[in-house]
């Protein structure tokens, strides 16, 4: 057995055994046992946590918005809605799958649907009140839905604008101009009339666009700065890039809450700290570090620190994020037009060296379809067949029958933070004769570079995360020709257009039956995959190595693996007093 | 005199207003949206033309230049319906990323970034001519080789270099010092200076090495001049003389070196604050140039270069006080 | 008249000093070592091809065996995984070869910085004699223009520049970039330079024999700020390298998988502890490049332009 062959292999057993023994003398006898890496899907570390302390987040940057309107960021929305805002529906506090699960928060139940799921009715609680003790009302969750369809406060969730009747054209409540679809009979009903019919409608309520704002609070896009808190927390002061401090909102009462613990006193960011000094204090975790949390997950170039040492082992979460890494190819222009091509890149993918730049198979999942292991019960199929490492002569040969015996030349955007798995993917490109350019962009403008369709490149390596645990929240965001735009285009970036597998979508969608819904996306996830518009490269793991203090510690399958703030506390309160 | 500064500051501000218009043409010409960085992963089209009308690009350019300008001298008001913002003068645009006024943002960034460069200043001052006197005094002996050779060969240490050895020797290692987190100095003037004792040491290795060479030839220079000689005939003792009459005379090249490294430093190292995760001038640029923050790109520019032109001003000024024989 | 005098005056104002310089330079050991440096990375960056084709590696050939992926991409084997195989090690996680990307990331490196130098002292010269010679309001919008750049922040709005624009060749643009904030250093020096030669006898003398401008630029006051020019020049060589390692260790330099010494710096800072060959060895380069001219541009200074260094 050659190197390259078990170190292919051991990576398939790690990936279906979710991190299981790597069964490989010669990758052992080299470096030494690499068991589990961490605590992965499920499990929680530290035990139940004492109430009182300070939690310290080490972070290297500032939260992209914590304006609820605007909040549309996996970890930044776990942060937002589990400390200090509620909305009308949220995840359960749990490991694993309980943590897709959806509990009321705001409201009495999960909603009411009438009118064929055109309507949705909410209750709200009684007892919920803001930091100063008034009371939260429907108007002003109808209020926050109103105010991100502003302008002045782009950036949050638009299932709001996809989904109810009248949004077209609605610019926000400037003005006195309110959604007539939003009714709120009494301050504790909220009814939703959407223009379509939306089973799934409280997944969307979970989105920080359906937390309340008050109007009297509202400082348009200074407001985020200084959300109003309804949650367990309120800010104590927020210095922007530098440090945010939360305290208890004293009008918080755990009775009306069944999600948040609320364990911490305090809970202190502190922003702008370098990422390898984070991973650095989090892995000697001393002194104050001991009650400390990263807030990014751990870098890559950090494993070889963290993986041989079974004490820091022992506190390092890595619960999968459930966002599939694909390359996207353009299939409206040559040569990506042809199916041959596109197969000749997926033959071509070392999935391999790909996962090496990303971290290795501790932080990462090879993937072999679209839709994450969660939205298979668990484990990916592999239809294709193609090896970890890539098939040079395949793809050489699909080359030839598509008519490019020598290759071709194309250039590929990638985020600046994927330049290692793009040069991977550049190299290995490279072998069976495609040569690809890499176009770095900066994140904030990543999306709208790749979503302007006309003036893109013909390959771009992206990801896409389902909202909700449903193939309703992937294959058609990705794969449905409809959802092209000229510009903004998002999801749907190798600008898939084909006539059977949308019709398939909309029979699907019409499904009553859940489990019946699911086989079904399932199937045509391989469907799809064998038109190869895109190459699934890898799922990635979140590493969180976490301080010695720190108790009932588990990453959030619904926030893309990020801990979940509802439950983290630390074990001896009386260590992380300031 | 009096006149002079007048005409000087004119100066200055006919220079800032070019600087602007450079570096306005420049961030607007080239193909980069905030618009559509700030809609985020999911844009529709109307929703982006409504964003950038909030945000006033869909003006044309002249126009928003000199919006923007007469916003630095009088204020303005911006936004659209309900949110609208009022900026104060000195008015320098709103930060999309931070919800606040670019001028209140510099504003806070400012001492952190003024601390690093003016400790450092003084420390590199320190090594610098004192490396450079003691060179000249034992001119070509072994002492004053390895003085300057040395300096030239930390000079040459790339600033990432000297840091990353800076954090590793005496941070992770030998745990001397903590992590640089800032503290204000009015605060805690001690935390505040040996959190930034690394960091200014960094800098300071840097630069001190030009003082080394150039208060070095000074030295030499004035020290063979018939007056040091009187001075030297008149009995007065070696300290006074090479402080008070060596050192003074040759202050005048030190002096424009130095103005034009504080003035280029008072806005941010860039690198050393990043790297040091300091929360300066330098990182805010940084973080703005990532996430396409136009208004805050511009306002650090016009900051280091109105610290620059003002340096300078001040450098020619400090002449007049220094060397008697300057007059204006 | 004898047209032949200006020039002959030139020949012996230029011939026995740099004959004299030469002599003194050779007495420097200082000097003799970082000739040798210089000339060692300079036959680096110019057989990067060749000297890669001789160790086997390409800069950006991937080596999966040479790393380990279950440690987060470990080189495999000490010293950062130097072997006969690879010369100076591997990179970790993509396990590309050392040697090669230190000699090709040379020649980028030198490539910008060489070429951006050239930028500079050509504008330099150029603006310099114009304004000293010709004066009056060519001097003054000159001298303004000097002015004008010298307070651009050049390094905040390098970064800037180099991360807004898209589309067009790194290299190309990171030495226009880099060069357009240096001229007026050059300039200055050599317009004071031009404003002592302008009135020199053997300078009047070519204008009333009846030399034009040009000619007068060219053979007369060209050949007497030569000296300075050079000096000044290996003094500019240093922090053009170091700025061009600076934007690529900011992230705004060359595009992957081009290696040049500031993006090895800047990826490497991440390995410092667990793979310190890693930084180590393309931080040494640029170590010893800059320390090298920068002394050779030192000794240079003292001998062909004494005065500079003490006005």
């Amino acid at each position: 057995m050659n190197k390259r062959t078990c170190t292919a292999l051991a990576t398939v057993v790690v990936a279906a055994l979710a991190l299981g023994t790597a069964g490989c003398s010669a990758q052992k006898s080299r470096s030494g046992g690499h068991g589990p890496a961490g605590a992965g899907a499920g499990a929680v570390i530290g035990g139940t946590p004492q109430r009182g302390g300070t939690l310290t987040v080490l972070s290297g940057q500032d939260f992209t918005h914590l304006d609820p309107a605007r909040n549309w960021v996996m970890s930044d929305m776990d942060f937002g809605t589990r400390l200090l805002y509620r909305t009308l529906v949220t995840y359960q506090a749990g490991p694993g799958a309980e943590g897709g699960r959806l509990v009321p928060d705001l409201a009495t139940d999960l909603g009411t649907p009438a009118n064929g799921a055109r309507t949705w009715t909410f209750h709200l609680k009684e007892g919920v009140k803001y930091e100063d003790g008034t009371p939260v009302t429907a108007q002003d969750i109808k209020y926050n839905v109103e105010r991100s369809f502003s302008p002045d406060l782009p950036g949050g969730a638009d299932y709001a604008a996809r989904y109810l009747a009248g949004a077209e054209g609605y610019q926000g409540p400037a003005q006195g101009k309110h959604l007539d679809s939003i009714k709120t009979p009494d301050d504790h009903t909220i009814v939703f009339e959407l223009r379509k019919p939306f089973a799934e409608f409280p997944n969307a309520t979970v989105m920080p666009t359906f937390a309340p704002v008050p109007k009297s609070q509202d400082k348009g896009p200074r407001y985020d700065n200084r959300p109003f808190s309804s949650g367990p927390y309120r800010i104590e002061s927020y210095a922007r890039g530098k440090k945010l401090v939360l305290v208890r909102n004293e009008h918080w009462d755990a009775k009306t809450d069944q999600v948040r613990k609320a364990y911490p006193d305090k809970l202190v960011v502190l922003m702008g700290l370098k990422p390898n000094e984070i991973d650095d204090r989090m892995i000697a975790a001393q002194g104050a570090d001991a009650s400390a949390v990263p807030w990014y997950a751990l870098r890559p170039e950090s494993a070889a620190k963290v993986l041989p040492k079974a004490e820091v082992r022992g506190r390092m979460l890595s619960e999968s994020t459930n966002c599939t890494d694909m390359v996207q190819m353009h299939t409206g222009r040559a040569p990506f037009d042809q199916v041959k091509v596109r197969q000749a890149v997926q033959y071509a993918l070392d999935r391999d060296t790909i996962l090496t730049a990303s971290g290795g198979p501790a932080f990462n999942d090879l993937s072999t379809a679209y839709m994450p292991a969660t939205l298979f019960g668990g484990k990916q199929p592999d239809t294709l067949k193609i090896p970890a490492g890539g098939d040079v002569a395949k793809a050489k040969e699909l080359l030839k029958e598509a008519g490019k015996p020598d290759g071709f030349s194309t250039r590929m955007t990638v985020s600046v933070g994927d330049k290692g798995r793009a040069e991977a993917i550049q190299e290995s490109l490279a072998k069976a004769g495609i040569k690809v350019t890499i176009e770095t962009v900066d994140p904030s403008a990543f999306y709208a570079t790749i979503g302007d369709t006309k003036n893109r490149t013909d390959m771009v390596y992206t990801g896409w995360c389902p909202d909700y645990p449903s193939g309703s929240t992937f294959l058609p965001f990705v794969f449905d020709g409809r959802y092209i735009k000229e510009k903004g285009n998002s999801g749907n970036h190798s600008l898939f257009r084909d006539q059977a597998v949308m019709k398939r979508m909309d029979e699907i969608a019409a499904m009553t039956d859940a489990k019946q819904a699911n086989a079904a996306w399932q199937e045509l996830d391989g469907q799809i995959l064998a038109k190869a518009p895109a190459v699934p490269v890898l799922v990635r793991r979140w590493p969180l190595v976490l301080g010695t203090n720190i108790a009932g510690a588990y990453g959030q399958t619904s926030f893309g693996g990020q801990l979940d703030y509802a439950s983290v506390g630390l074990k001896d309160p009386s260590k992380a007093r300031d | 005199m009096i006149l002079y500064i007048g005409r000087r500051l004119l100066g200055v501000i006919g220079v800032l207003i070019a600087i602007a218009a450079v570096t306005f043409t420049i961030f607007y010409v080239l193909p980069s949206d905030p618009a559509a960085a700030a809609c985020g992963k999911s844009c529709s089209a109307e929703r982006l033309a409504a964003i950038r009308a909030h945000m006033g690009l869909d003006q044309p350019l002249w126009r928003q230049f000199g919006d923007f300008v007469t916003g630095i001298f009088t204020g303005r008001t911006m936004g659209s319906g309900q949110y609208t913002l009022h900026c104060h003068f000195p008015c320098l645009g709103y930060s999309y990323d931070n919800s606040e006024p670019v001028w209140n943002l510099l504003m806070d960034r400012l001492p952190v970034s003024a601390s690093l460069a003016l400790g450092a200043a003084v420390l590199w001052l320190l090594l610098g001519l004192t490396a450079g006197v003691v060179a000249a005094l034992r001119k070509d002996t072994l002492t004053d080789r390895v003085l300057m050779v040395g300096a030239v060969a930390a000079a040459s240490l790339p600033v990432y270099f000297t840091s990353m050895m800076l954090i590793y020797g005496l941070i992770r290692t030998a745990g001397l010092l903590p992590y640089p987190e800032y503290v204000a100095l009015s605060r805690d003037p001690l935390h505040w200076a040996s959190n930034l004792l690394l960091p200014w040491t960094a800098l300071a290795i840097l630069y001190a090495a030009m003082y080394a060479r150039q208060s070095r030839s000074s030295m030499i220079e004035t020290m063979a001049e018939p007056y040091i000689r009187t001075a030297r005939a008149k009995g007065l003792p070696r300290r006074t003389v090479v402080v008070k009459h060596g050192l003074r005379a040759g202050m005048t090249p030190i002096l424009t070196i130095f103005g034009m490294d504080l003035g280029g430093l008072l806005a941010g190292a860039v690198i050393t604050e990043s790297i040091f995760g300091l929360p300066g001038i330098g990182r805010l640029f940084y973080g703005a140039l990532a996430g396409g923050d136009q208004p805050v790109i511009m306002g650090v520019t016009l900051l280091a270069a109105a610290f620059i032109v003002i340096a300078n001003l001040v450098v020619d000024l400090l002449y007049a006080v220094i060397d008697p024989r300057v007059r204006y | 008249m004898s047209v032949h005098q200006p020039a002959l005056a030139a020949a012996t104002v230029g011939a026995s000093p740099w004959r004299l310089a030469r002599r003194e330079l050779g007495r420097r050991a200082s000097v003799r070592l970082s000739l040798v440096v210089v000339a060692l990375f300079a036959v680096m960056a110019a057989g990067a091809p060749l000297l890669t084709r001789l160790s086997g590696w390409g800069p950006d050939e991937f080596d999966k065996s040479a790393v380990d992926p279950y440690l987060g991409g470990q080189p495999v084997g000490p010293l950062g995984g130097i072997s006969a195989e690879h010369w100076l090690g591997v990179e970790p996680v993509t396990g590309r070869d050392l040697f090669a990307r230190t000699v090709h990331g040379a020649q980028v490196s030198l490539l910008i910085a060489l070429t951006a130098t050239a930028m500079v002292v050509i504008a330099g010269t150029a603006a310099g004699i114009a304004a000293g010679y010709f004066g009056g309001r060519v001097d003054a919008v000159l001298s303004r223009l000097m002015d004008l750049t010298m307070s651009f922040p050049s390094l905040i709005f390098m970064i800037a520049m180099m991360s807004v624009a898209k589309d067009v060749n790194r290299i190309l643009l990171m030495t226009a970039v880099i060069g357009l904030f240096g001229w007026p250093g050059v300039a200055r020096i050599v317009r004071g330079q031009t404003l002592s030669l302008k009135h020199r006898e053997y300078v009047d003398a070519a204008r009333v024999g009846g030399s034009g401008p040009w000619r007068i630029l060219t053979r007369d006051i060209l050949p007497g700020v030569s000296g300075p020019v050079i000096a000044y020049t290996t003094l500019v060589i240093p922090g053009m390298i170091a700025t061009e390692a600076a934007l690529s260790y900011l992230g705004v330099g060359v595009r992957p998988p081009t290696p040049s010494w500031g993006q090895m710096i800047a990826e490497s800072v991440s390995f410092y502890d667990t793979d310190p060959m890693y930084f180590v060895i393309p931080s040494s380069c640029l170590f010893l490049t800059v320390l090298a001219f920068t002394l050779l541009g030192d000794a240079l200074r003292d001998v062909l332009d004494p005065r500079s260094g003490r006005q």
